[in-house]
């Protein structure tokens, strides 16, 4: 069941009871709700930092291992500098570890967030624009019309029940 | 719903509707400035770099001892242009500086079309842009492998981070206002932001993963800003040519970058707030007071950098050093170049402590364009001027660009116009929902909005 919502206090009192009575509920909305999202229906967690900090780690190494490796593979000498200079190798090592932390960053957004996808999917555009929604899943058919009902009570301009 | 910077009514629809008007509706004069600057751009970019491709690096003023001109200066200049949006995109975004939202877009979108021209000039100053791929590590046949001791080597990698993170920056905050928009507009549109959208619904899960997200990207950028032109100001500090080797170059260099960054900033939001009148309930005076207190505080630091650049300079009391300096600030024509980049950069942004001054746009105009012109003029006097006076005065030669190199320069500014303002049409040049969050969380009872 989805319903629309005008106002975000009365959507997240109706995701709390929602989600207090054992359903799976989604959020929709149109800006980030952060804290009062998480002040109602308890703070989400994802790994997200931590691939973020793999990429970071990994892209160091990577940076390392690729000045290292060149000067270990290609020993030129240069004006009496040294073939393994730490200056240069931190130098490529620091923009490498932003560069793999960003891209494992975009990584785990796609992953995480599901995304692309391209098929079909509860949703309502109204949700990209200036409404929010609260998607209850799990509602057996003989409570439909009560869980309906609540919403409505709870402020809702428009409950659907999808297939 | 009122927004706290703007003071206006506004609501989350009329948001939408303003930014596809913005994108769908275009007038005859819109058109006609385009093709305007995209001429410009081919005839005064395009031709010349192609007639320096056929002709060879001689069409330049390019010659023994000053080998970095124009095209390296304009490098400098683009790096620094680019700065600001990443600044204000990353760094107040990660101090929770919320007039940045409705002015974070449109610079980062500066900052990519800046990236694209400081690109272009350095393959215009290589010479056979064709070869480009060989500044890349890459295996090889002829076993040959770019020298990482080099601070141009750092450069290549420091600028292809940055444009990397720029872009994935760029798109990723886009992605749910593309939802938005497919939603808001029909046709063609419709189809192609469905697609950039990449399936975005805004559920809380995906708003979980994006805010994370955003705090991460904004954390690794901040530090690759100051990285970049650090390394930009490396390739002439790691030399020991007079008037290049200064260890304050690294500072001076972050330091210049953001103020002709912001100036750049400034000038591009008045250019779109005249453009799109609607624009001028999401970018107010409020705004050009803010970047403008940024702007003086630069100005000043900028100010002190240049003078501890000289100081030590004159304290070395080194005779090539001291050559140099009676060169670039007591001989002509660099003396007057000297007093006019003193002029807009010190002087002029001194007006800046005035907030009456800092909310008008037109003073704001003429302060961004002085600070521009200071700021290239800085690039200047240290590229090709150091290397005129370099050592022993068997290799003195005085540089000054031919009218190839004077003539891309211009055209870059006109190519960048061009793009930036074709963007406009295709990409929103707000960020929705960020504007969005300005004007409030519309709450039925407490805080919000009813």
């Amino acid at each position: 069941m989805l319903g629309l919502f005008d106002y975000v206090d009365d959507l997240l009192e109706a995701a709390q009871e929602m989600k207090n009575a054992g359903y799976c509920i989604t959020v929709f909305s149109p800006i980030p709700l952060g804290h009062e999202i998480e002040h109602a229906i308890g703070e989400k967690k994802n790994p997200l930092k931590w691939l973020t900090l793999l990429g970071a780690v990994g892209g160091f190494f990577t940076g390392l291992v690729f000045t290292l490796g060149t000067s270990a593979m290609y020993p030129l000498s240069r004006g009496g500098k040294p073939i393994f200079a730490i200056t240069p190798t931190l130098l490529i090592a620091y923009e490498t570890t932003i560069l793999f932390g960003v891209l494992f960053t975009i990584g785990g957004f796609f992953l995480f967030s599901r995304l692309p996808f391209f098929g079909k999917r509860p949703n309502d555009e109204a949700f990209n624009i200036d409404s929010f929604g609260l998607m209850v899943e799990g509602v057996a058919s003989d409570s439909e019309a009560e869980i309906g009902h609540r919403l409505v009570e709870f402020g809702a301009k428009e409950v659907k029940t999808l297939e | 719903m009122a927004d706290q910077h703007t003071n206006k009514e506004l609501t989350y629809r009329e948001v939408n509707e303003d930014v596809v008007n913005i994108m769908t509706q275009t007038g005859p004069m819109y058109y006609l400035t385009v093709a305007l600057f995209g001429t410009a751009a081919v005839l005064l970019f395009i031709f010349p770099w192609a007639y320096q491709i056929y002709a060879g690096q001689g069409v330049t003023g390019l010659n023994t001892p000053v080998f970095w001109g124009v095209y390296l200066v304009n490098f400098v200049f683009w790096v620094g242009i680019a700065h600001a949006g990443t600044l204000i995109s990353a760094m107040l975004f990660i101090t929770h500086t919320p007039w940045r939202r409705a002015v974070a877009r449109s610079a980062e979108t500066m900052t990519l079309f800046a990236l694209m021209f400081v690109g272009l000039f350095v393959f215009i100053h290589m010479g056979r842009p064709w070869n480009f791929y060989w500044t890349m590590p890459y295996p090889n046949p002829r076993q040959l492998w770019v020298n990482f001791m080099s601070p141009l080597v750092f450069d290549v990698v420091a600028i292809s981070t940055y444009a990397t993170s720029s872009i994935i920056f760029l798109f990723f905050g886009m992605i749910p206002d593309f939802a938005s928009l497919s939603h808001s507009m029909t046709g063609w549109r419709k189809k192609f932001y469905g697609v950039l959208s990449l399936g975005w619904r805004g559920t809380d899960k995906e708003w979980h993963v994006q805010t994370k997200a955003t705090i991460f990207f904004s954390s690794f950028v901040m530090p690759l800003v100051a990285s970049v032109h650090s390394i930009v100001s490396w390739d002439f500090a790691l030399s020991k040519v007079p008037g290049y080797s200064k260890t304050v170059f690294a500072p001076y260099f972050v330091t210049g970058a953001l103020l002709s960054g912001f100036a750049g900033v400034v000038l591009m939001l008045i250019i779109i707030r005249r453009s799109f009148p609607a624009l001028k309930k999401y970018i107010t005076a409020y705004h050009f007071d803010r970047i403008g207190l940024f702007m003086l505080v630069l100005s000043l630091v900028w100010s002190y950098l240049t003078g501890l650049e000289v100081l030590t300079g004159l304290y070395a009391d080194n005779t090539f050093e001291n050559e140099h300096l009676i060169y670039k600030i007591l001989t002509t024509p660099s003396m007057q170049l000297f007093m006019l980049m003193i002029f807009s950069n010190t002087i002029l942004p001194l007006v800046l402590m005035s907030g009456r001054i800092r909310k008008c746009t037109s003073a704001m105009l003429v302060i961004s364009i002085f600070v521009l012109i200071g700021m290239w003029l800085e690039r200047y006097l240290i590229v090709p001027n150091s290397l005129s006076r370099k050592f022993l005065p068997w290799m003195w030669h005085d540089y000054s660009p031919t009218w190839v190199e004077g003539s891309i320069a211009i055209g870059a500014f006109c190519g960048f116009i061009t793009l930036f303002m074709i963007s406009i049409k295709i990409f929103p040049i707000i960020s929705l929902y960020e504007v969005k969050e300005d004007v409030g969380i519309p709450m039925k009872k407490g805080h919000g909005y009813e």
